[in-house]
């Protein structure tokens, strides 16, 4: 990483991001790839597999950070984890499909610690759209509920992610 | 007090994660027009986010950083070159003395001395079995009047 850029604010790496600047790609891969490997584990639990996630995430995003602004996200991480876990989820499905058993157990991360915490009902609904990315209607039909119920059901988990996260890093 | 509640939905949440449907993703952009602090509030929720990842972070194998790094150096069409980059060198080559470094002229040096020597060695054999045939011939022509001269007397 050069040194020179190490101190810059998200704002400035996401200029030069998109006049396609090397060093700010670095930079990049530098400051997220952590954070966002720690995610991508606890999709994909088979490690080739993550790694090539990895490598598809940055080489998508150093090709579509002009579409950041109009994204609707306030922050370069945000939005860098969206889609890191869509690109993960596509991943993960042929192998895990349904069965969730595997991937929960292998990673310890923040998303598993607030799943474990949550009421019976919310788990399988939250691990079912969080980790399996599943839509509410997908989702309705395989537990056989109504939509509208599976929609309260996400909405109270969501409701309780909001606090965790409050509670822990406001 | 409505934009509390539709805060405390957390239907900010649910899109930061990702989860929410299309319907609810254009609700909460046409909230954020009407209602400008709600960007504040997601950027809170987002920077949460954030630093909950950051704390647990898993850092992911050097080969991954090789990986998308040479991605970048393809997409540059192999221009990209890092000036301030500090390359280290490691010559592996041995050091018991037994082996020394030439410059790769002398590779081809090497395979035309022995083409040529092939040739000449060719040439050598050639030569030698035509001097051989043609000192056969003449010994052959020098006993042919011999025997002509020790066989006519008789004859006479």
């Amino acid at each position: 990483m050069r040194r020179d850029l190490a101190h810059i604010s998200e704002q400035v790496l996401i200029e030069r991001l998109v006049i396609g600047d090397p060093a700010a790609k670095e930079l990049l891969y530098d400051r997220y790839a952590g954070a966002l490997y720690a995610v991508v584990l606890q999709l994909v639990p088979v490690k080739e597999r993550a790694d090539d996630v990895m490598v598809r995430v940055f080489t998508w995003v150093f090709q579509h950070i002009g579409t950041f602004h109009t994204s609707g996200y306030r922050t370069l991480f945000a939005w860098l984890m969206r889609k890191t876990r869509e690109l993960a989820i596509r991943e993960a499905l042929p192998e895990t499909a349904l069965t969730g058993s595997a991937l929960m157990k292998l990673e310890e991360g923040v998303l598993q610690r607030f799943y474990l915490m949550l009421p019976a009902d919310q788990q399988q609904v939250f691990r079912l759209s969080y980790f399996k990315g599943l839509s509410i209607t997908t989702i309705a039909r395989l537990l056989a509920l109504p939509e509208e119920q599976v929609n309260d059901i996400l909405g109270d988990a969501m409701k309780s992610f909001r606090q965790f996260l409050k509670d822990t890093w406001n | 007090m409505e934009l509390k509640f539709y805060i405390e939905s957390g239907i900010i949440e649910s899109f930061v994660l990702g989860l929410a449907s299309e319907a609810e993703v254009e609700e909460l952009q046409h909230m954020r027009r009407l209602y400008p602090e709600l960007d504040t509030e997601v950027e809170f929720v987002e920077r949460r986010l954030e630093r909950a990842a950051f704390d647990e972070p898993a850092m992911p194998p050097m080969e991954i950083r090789d990986r998308v790094l040479q991605k970048i150096r393809w997409e540059q069409g192999h221009a990209y070159s890092d000036p301030s980059s500090n390359y280290t060198f490691i010559n592996i080559q041995p050091k018991d003395g037994s082996h020394i470094t030439v410059h790769r002229w002398w590779k081809i040096f090497f395979i035309i001395f022995f083409i040529m020597s092939k040739v000449f060695l060719f040439l050598a054999i050639f030569y030698y079995l035509k001097y051989r045939m043609s000192q056969e011939q003449h010994s052959f022509n020098l006993h042919q009047p011999v025997k002509q001269e020790q066989t006519s007397p008789s004859q006479v």
